[in-house]
């Protein structure tokens, strides 16, 4: 039964497969939570800065976050939708991680020999830059194209001056569907890049301080 | 031939935790890199004279005491992008190892209770 679980480079796809599941419901909960605390403390604070006058630029949140106001229960349900958001779109992202990484999960660990006890003398994490960019910057890219979408979809594409401000940043963007398709490609370049310099800089430094301890 | 995968080796992938001073280095350097570029893409982008460029972005020194969308702006945005960057990877790195020891710990007492 065990040997039905190996492919033919004899590596236990059942316990790789159940890794991945286990590792997307830690990041999905780990930045879900953090997202959430980040709206929570933006709407407290601006309320705190600004009192009656607060809102602005965070109240636009609730095109996405239906019920979100800058407000004390807006505060929470502002957290509750970028805890969905969030923790669900970082979920998927390690997913994707996983299924291009694969089978060379084994090559991330720092030693070339991993540790023989996992749990008691756990290994330092490295990052994969290519299967990072690859998953998260299809993540952005899918979130991109899916809130133009719905500005186009609910008629306010023509009045959502801020969101066209992403042409700056991404030319040839626009708020419409083929303007969020080519932002989308884009965008995905740019996270792709962003997440490559991210993986060689820390993979850099968990070298360094490896070797200097 | 590769050689096998052994399954030790896969709980170690999983397990492994994640260094906090590189992570927060990391993603501060590139969030400094980020504030940094989007103020200069801004600031080099042909704008007719008199024209409010990043009016927008501007408003950012709401928040961050010092920063406006000039070159001295873009270097005080990039001490903030640091800064913020730092404090985010600090966040999620720790808050990576500590749920990896949570779901450690509630799994051997798991184990622990089947066992007995």
């Amino acid at each position: 039964m065990k040997a039905m679980n190996h492919d033919v480079d004899r590596v236990n796809l059942k316990l790789l497969k159940a890794a991945i599941r286990f590792n997307a419901r830690i990041l999905g909960l780990t930045a879900g939570t953090l997202a959430a605390a980040v709206i929570y403390v933006a709407t407290q604070a601006s309320m705190v800065k600004w009192g009656a006058d607060s809102g602005g630029y965070l109240e636009l949140l609730a095109i996405f976050f239906p019920g979100y106001s800058v407000s004390t229960t807006g505060a929470w349900v502002g957290a509750f939708w970028a805890f969905i958001y969030c923790g669900t779109g970082s979920w998927l992202s390690y997913r994707v991680y996983g299924k291009v990484l694969g089978t060379r999960i084994s090559g991330l660990l720092l030693s070339p020999v991993s540790t023989m006890n996992p749990v008691l003398k756990p290994s330092t994490l490295r990052l994969h830059g290519v299967s990072l960019g690859v998953a998260i910057g299809s993540i952005a890219g899918l979130g991109l194209f899916g809130s133009t979408a719905w500005l186009v979809i609910r008629g306010t594409a023509g009045e959502s001056v801020h969101a066209a401000l992403f042409s700056n940043y991404i030319p040839g963007y626009s708020v419409s569907i083929i303007g969020g398709l080519w932002g989308a490609i884009e965008l995905f370049g740019l996270v792709f890049l962003s997440c490559l310099l991210l993986a060689t800089v820390y993979n850099r430094l968990v070298k360094m301080r490896h070797k200097t301890s | 031939m590769s050689r096998p995968i052994r399954d030790h080796e896969i709980l170690s992938a999983v397990f492994a935790k994640m260094d906090v001073v590189a992570m927060t280095v990391a993603l501060g350097s590139l969030c400094s890199l980020l504030f940094f570029l989007a103020t200069a893409v801004l600031l080099v982008q042909t704008a007719p004279e008199n024209y409010p460029v990043g009016e927008h972005l501007r408003d950012l020194s709401d928040y961050l005491p010092g920063y406006g969308v000039s070159w001295m702006g873009a270097l005080i945005g990039a001490c903030y992008g640091f800064l913020f960057g730092a404090l985010a990877g600090f966040s999620a790195a720790v808050y990576w190892n500590l749920t990896h020891y949570f779901a450690l710990g509630v799994m051997l007492i798991s184990s622990a209770q089947l066992a007995d």
